[in-house]
């Protein structure tokens, strides 16, 4: 079985609302909502670790209930930053694997979490293929210093999944070297746990702007609206 | 699978046919509760279909009146806890006092919106609250709610509103795949048309078993194909 961490910290500076962006609306229900429901479908995730920004428990409290989310959910006070946030919620995870997705997500399918499951490796993230070209360069003399091969490069998603244990390893280590990832797989295989990734779809993509509030709210239009 | 089945106004008309059908002639559907106010035709209803159920099967009569708010949450939740999941829910239960503008009383109004409107919407409300996930919802609601009606502006406002209400339900309960579904019978022979038209010979019109045989349909298998937002049945 699995806990799953759903990282629910962030204050939605970016997306220029006045609350949490995981309580903004989403065809009118919390985008939280989403990813909540979707998971509590998953038989393998009996436990759902939930972080909420510092002065918004109650609402998050309020959204769990009016859902009546059936899986046991723990509430974590976020961390300072994502990295820091992770790190406070695995050791709430009664499960010894462990899946991080973020509410951020709405679009995720129940597949998504299955296929990750599925999977045959412990430590796996969903990846999906870089569809324009990216430059490394020098910020500071705005040279562009070389290139890098795409095919060799991923766009790294959620949900993924850690064996608890080097989840936990991965974070310990980073804390005693002092440094802060954005993400987990990187985090994991720069320890030198072996991570994998499987392909994941562009329609999971993160919530981060009005924008992408606008392209979500598309994507999940009924598909009547494509009806002749 | 088994599946359990909850009607509103389940003592008569388009609410006992429809109890009828799923219990009788549903391959899956193997329990279903039945919400009508206390009175002889529901006692009477009630062990007529007893007499009849297949092996296996069951009704649970609840006597509740749909539009007592506190007596309707009450007796969903018991309900919930009794038989568990509530897979298909037919908001049926309908009130109405037909009345010129001029003569209606504000309580009749309330009364008209509590039965038709506030019901079906406290059943799902208090049933979501819970936990319950509901496979299809079905609100019966009335062609008089596309076309407000001249002397039924209550029954039509509130019908009007049961149609739209089911389109908001219905986008919202996306999430849980819950298919929900607003049918508008026209005229039918139950008490509810003899109050609207107390001339009309009901052997003329649709008969309450028709309209819940497409109730019926809808909740089959191929039900999932009969999809619009306001299914129109009339003769």
């Amino acid at each position: 079985m699995y806990s799953l961490i759903l990282l629910n910290g962030g204050i939605g500076s970016r997306t220029g609302a006045n609350q949490p962006k995981q309580l903004l609306k989403l065809r009118g229900i919390p985008i939280l909502v989403y990813a909540l429901v979707t998971a509590d479908r998953v038989d393998q995730i009996s436990q759902i670790v939930v972080n909420y920004p510092p002065e918004w428990r109650e609402q998050i409290e309020e959204v769990l209930e009016a859902y009546a989310i059936s899986t046991p959910v723990t509430l974590v006070e976020a961390g300072h930053s994502r990295h820091s946030s992770v790190a406070a919620m695995v050791p709430h995870c009664t499960n010894d694997d462990v899946i991080i997705h973020e509410s951020a997500r709405p679009l995720v399918r129940g597949q998504d979490f299955q296929r990750l499951i599925d999977s045959e490796f412990r430590n796996v993230s969903l990846m999906s293929e870089i569809a324009f070209t990216v430059a490394p360069v020098d910020p500071e003399t705005s040279a562009v210093t070389g290139s890098l091969d795409r095919s060799r490069l991923r766009n790294v998603q959620l949900p993924q999944k850690f064996a608890k244990s080097d989840l936990q390893d991965a974070h310990s280590s980073a804390r005693e070297q002092q440094v802060e990832f954005t993400e987990d797989a990187t985090l994991v295989a720069d320890s030198g746990f072996p991570v994998h990734f499987i392909d994941g779809s562009d329609r999971n993509f993160k919530v981060t702007t009005s924008t992408d509030l606008k392209m979500a709210g598309f994507l999940l239009r009924p598909e009547e609206d494509d009806d002749e | 699978m088994s599946k359990t089945a909850l009607v509103t106004g389940a003592s008569r008309g388009i609410g006992l046919e429809t109890t009828r059908r799923f219990i009788l002639n549903n391959d899956q559907i193997t329990t279903v509760v039945m919400f009508a106010r206390d009175s002889e035709d529901f006692d009477a209803a009630v062990a007529e279909l007893e007499a009849e159920l297949p092996i296996g099967r069951r009704v649970i009569p609840v006597k509740v009146d749909v539009g007592d708010r506190g007596a309707l949450k009450k007796a969903v939740k018991h309900a919930y806890d009794e038989v568990g999941n509530i897979d298909i829910l037919v908001n049926n239960a309908g009130y109405t006092n037909p009345v010129p503008l001029q003569q209606i009383k504000m309580a009749d109004f309330e009364k008209t919106m509590n039965v038709n409107l506030y019901g079906p919407f406290t059943v799902v409300k208090t049933l979501l609250n819970r936990g319950n996930r509901f496979d299809l919802i079905v609100n019966i609601a009335s062609t008089a709610g596309i076309n407000g009606r001249s002397g039924w502006l209550a029954y039509s406002a509130s019908k009007a509103a049961v149609i739209n209400m089911s389109q908001a339900m219905r986008e919202e309960l996306s999430i849980y795949g819950t298919r929900v579904v607003c049918l508008s019978p026209g005229r039918t022979a139950t008490a509810l048309r003899k109050t609207l038209a107390p001339d009309e010979d009901p052997s003329t019109i649709m008969q309450p078993e028709h309209v819940a045989q497409v109730i019926n349909t809808i909740s089959s298998p191929v039900g999932r194909f009969i999809d619009s937002e306001n299914i129109v049945v009339r003769q």
